[in-house]
């Protein structure tokens, strides 16, 4: 059963209004993820600006609200739209706003949203083809709905956390960068928004999504899951490579220019290893590795350590980016552990036109990543600078009163 | 209210038109969903047996039939998706090149280090495969074999979606390009997921998901500073990546509803992780960071805002540990009544958040030796009752098993296998008032469902079916 069919749509989301009242990079990147495929996301904002505005680091490290690079970061792409959201009931603007929209995000926890009057059930029963996106710490219900949380407060409740560290366990669990407990939840919020959108396809209906980041970490811990629901095992965090069972040989190779390589070595799988040797003798530093008792994979294992001796020495005596290519051509899984600055000269992503140009008033152009996924039969949408709080207020306002009386 | 977890009221709302045998099927999978739903620390006993066989889906993508060249984490994990939501998704299988989750040896009873597969392993006993291919059915087929190349044609022609995550060429050299699939499906989606994308001249770069995270930065960005990156302890990227592919194809699926129109997807994993990286990309871009110098990676220490402490600190046990984030004077006032107004809490460099933060090495130590002694869960429950945002650092065991929040609203779910037995699932962690996940059946069997594919779904007779056996095409 499909829905009328248009030809109009450029972007796969080019039509669909969303009004996002996000306070933390969880919401607002499930905002942007949806500006990137064209919906028109409306930032709502109190007077005063949006926490995030905050944040730094800052452009040129001058602090103010229209600086905040983690604001523009999460916020690329959309309008800002100022509302007053004193409570104790929901702002008509917004209600005004929602009754035009198509899809809501919302990262309030049960406690802020009854201080604001705002009651996402009542929400979805007073506009039913709206989709509701709740996106918080730990969902709207549970003993812990109220609880607070971070970046890493997420991560080491919901468990990724406990996998991230290095072989010495006198260290603690250390973070993974980069706000990867919002960007777990923002991932489900995209996915769950689309779910809806297509359900609301069948039924003209919208509904109310209650996603967690608590929950979004505690399935996004990979391997550590299926260890315990089968053999009931705990992995073990190790450097820069998967948490076992038990400990495995490091990965991490450091090369000439003291950058890194990962690297599995494995002795166990004869194509891997002759492409290993192959490689190794090609630079003339192959050593004992080709004598033909190291066909045997019984005697690679018994001398493993002596293996991982010559390797180590290969790859530290050669620049990290010609053992990523050498590698690679040998066939073997090798990638070197780039920096953010080593990706903007990157011939691969060049090539592929990954980066982006976004033009900023008073910086000129800066650099942004692309669209994440590419589609053969729409184009992508062009990505502008994030919103000047309250810049697009007046005339999204005068939008939705202009039109009240057409929306049912 | 909302409703609970929907796995739990499985049974079909609004599915009138559905017909009194796909409703006796329905309400099986009720029976099992109701047992899916007691948080496994409570559910006891064996799930009803219930039938395998497939037959109508419920969800927002019923109807939608995938032909799935997936394998590994990356792709079934994303396809794993679309199958919890009504996709009919059929699992393409090689005999004699088993998916890697069928040959590792997470096996019920039998704790084995990733990588130490058995030589000879039962293709049905994987617990990874299972985990990742929930609600699928599973057909295997010779792609070496023309009869099988055409078989997969036939299927390709019945379906509306094709999804695959080999190395580039692979479909290639089967002659499954996007022009050949629109042929046989003008509004086809092809799902393609790799490392790098299918352009540019790393295209054939071979990668899984530490490669991938290496290459796009985000393990350089995690650690100490001044010392080797501590990385991912896992695929995180196989995961991410699984994700954004599902996403595409939901928004593919969207559009082809809307204008009629198939599309090629190309997903590059290491352009998702790039995406992933956050706001240290601007800061590089804009600022010119460098991000290699003694003074990043931070650690735990958050440097936006200046929070402090902020931290992963020791608790009572071995490798027990909490993390504490305080952002503001507040939280401060209420981690310090908590400690019992300890005398150096009084000091005047930690009176301000800006003098917390420059003092951080003191800090921790301070925090840390008061943490040591206490038991890491009721740390976190007495300091969110005051206001401080803090979390133990929780194992699977924790999560899975004792957690009473994810256990209240029914994130891990169990269903049956014919050789595994009861077994716990991941499910989605996101609670529909509407949508519906439907938990139908665990993993496919190896070619569980060549017969119900090949005669049911393409009509074959049995004699062709019979002889497409014979000739090892399936």
């Amino acid at each position: 059963m499909q829905a009328q069919r248009r030809t109009d749509l450029p972007h796969p989301l080019a039509g669909l209004t969303v009004v996002e009242l996000a306070e933390d990079p969880g919401g607002e990147f499930s905002g942007a993820l949806l500006a990137e495929v064209g919906a028109k996301v409306i930032k709502v904002e109190p007077p005063g600006g949006a926490p995030t505005r905050q944040v730094g680091p800052f452009a040129k490290g001058e602090v103010g609200p229209e600086t905040s690079l983690n604001f523009w970061y999460y916020n690329a792409g959309k309008l800002s739209v100022t509302i007053d959201l004193g409570g104790p009931e929901a702002p008509p603007p917004l209600l005004a706003l929602l009754a035009r929209a198509d899809i809501f995000i919302c990262t309030l926890q049960p406690k802020a949203l009854r201080a604001l009057g705002l009651d996402l059930e009542r929400l979805s029963r007073d506009f039913p083809r709206l989709i509701v996106v709740s996106v918080t710490a730990f969902g709207l219900t549970g003993p812990w709905a109220d609880y607070k949380s971070s970046d890493l407060v997420a991560l080491a409740a919901g468990g990724p956390l406990n996998s991230c560290g290095y072989d010495d366990h006198s260290i603690p669990p250390i973070r993974p960068g980069g706000n990867q407990g919002y960007h777990s939840v923002a991932s489900f919020a995209h996915i769950g928004v689309m779910l809806a959108l297509l359900e609301r396809q069948k039924t003209g209906l919208g509904q109310l999504l209650d996603i967690s980041m608590h929950e979004a970490c505690a399935v996004n811990v990979e391997l550590a899951n299926p260890y315990w629901f089968y053999p009931r095992v705990q992995v073990k965090r190790q450097t820069c490579r998967h948490a076992q069972p038990s400990p495995t040989q490091p990965a991490l190779f450091q090369c000439a220019d003291g950058r890194f390589v990962y690297f599995t070595l494995i002795t166990t799988e004869q194509k891997a290893w002759q492409a290993l040797v192959g490689w190794l003798d090609q630079e003339g530093l192959a050593a004992h590795l080709t004598e033909p008792e190291f066909s045997d994979a019984k005697h690679r294992q018994d001398h493993f350590s002596e293996i991982q001796e010559v390797v180590e020495c290969f790859f530290l005596v050669h620049p990290s980016d010609q053992m990523y290519k050498q590698g690679q051509a040998a066939g073997l899984p090798i990638g070197v552990l780039n920096a953010p600055e080593d990706l903007f000269s990157d011939e691969h992503l060049a090539a592929r036109g990954f980066f982006v140009e976004v033009e900023h008033e008073d910086l000129g152009k800066v650099t942004y990543p692309g669209a994440i996924c590419r589609f053969s039969s729409f184009g992508e949408v062009a990505r502008t600078r994030a919103p000047k709080l309250g810049e697009h207020t007046q005339a999204v306002l005068a939008e939705t009163s202009n039109t009240e009386e057409d929306v049912a | 209210m909302l409703q609970q977890r929907i796995s739990r009221s499985a049974w079909p709302e609004g599915q009138t038109d559905k017909t009194l045998a796909d409703a006796n099927r329905l309400r099986e999978n009720v029976g099992l969903s109701e047992t899916a739903l007691r948080s496994p620390a409570s559910a006891k006993g064996a799930a009803p047996q219930r039938s395998r066989t497939p037959g109508p889906r419920q969800g927002p993508l019923a109807g939608v039939r995938v032909t799935d060249f997936c394998w590994m984490g990356v792709g079934a994990c994303a396809t794993r998706l679309l199958a919890d939501f009504g996709a009919e998704v059929i699992r393409i299988e090689d005999r004699q090149r088993l998916d890697m989750p069928r040959r590792l040896p997470i096996y019920k009873g039998e704790a084995r280090t990733y990588g130490e597969e058995d030589a000879n392993p039962d293709p049905n006993k994987g617990g990874l495969f299972n985990n990742y291919n929930r609600n699928k059915l599973g057909v295997t087929i010779n792609m070496r074999t023309a009869k099988g190349r055409e078989l997969a044609d036939r299927l390709i022609a019945s379906s509306s979606v094709v999804t695959e995550n080999f190395a580039p060429g692979v479909m290639e050299r089967w002659g499954l390009t996007y022009a050949h699939l629109k042929s046989l499906r003008p509004d086809v989606i092809y799902a393609r997921m790799s490392g790098f994308g299918h352009s540019g001249p790393h295209a054939d770069f071979r990668s899984y998901g530490p490669v991938v995270q290496a290459v796009c930065g985000i393990s350089h960005i995690s650690g100490l500073p001044g010392r080797e990156p501590s990385g991912w302890g896992l695929s995180y990227m196989d995961n991410e990546a699984a994700f954004f592919n599902a996403a595409a194809l939901l928004m593919a699926i969207y559009h082809r509803n809307n204008t009629g129109e198939g599309a090629e997807i190309d997903v590059s994993a290491v352009e998702a992780g790039i995406a992933l990286l956050g706001p240290i990309l601007l800061d590089v871009s804009v600022n010119g960071r460098s991000t290699r110098g003694d003074d990043f990676p931070t650690g735990n220490r958050l440097e936006h805002p200046n929070a402090a402490p902020h931290g992963v600190y020791p608790c009572l046990g071995d490798d027990r540990w909490i993390a504490i984030a305080v952002f503001n004077d507040d939280e401060w006032r209420a981690l310090v009544s908590a400690m019992g107004d300890p005398s150096w809490a009084a000091e005047p460099r930690f009176a301000t958040q800006a003098g917390r933060f420059a003092a951080q090495d003191e800090l921790d130590a301070h925090v840390g030796a008061w943490t040591a002694g206490h038991d890491r869960h009721a740390l976190m429950h007495r300091l969110q009752a005051v206001g401080v945002a803090a979390g133990a650092v929780q194992t699977t065991e924790d999560t899975i098993d004792h957690d009473p929040q994810i256990a209240g609203r029914g994130l891990f779910f169990e269903m049956d296998h014919p050789v595994i037995g009861e077994a716990l699932f991941e499910g989605t962690p996101i609670q529909f008032s509407r949508t519906v996940q439907e938990n139908w059946r665990s993993a496919p069997l190896l070619g569980e469902d060549n017969a119900y594919v090949c005669k049911s779904l393409l009509g074959m007779s049995d004699s062709e079916y019979e002889a497409l056996v014979e000739e090892g095409v399936l």
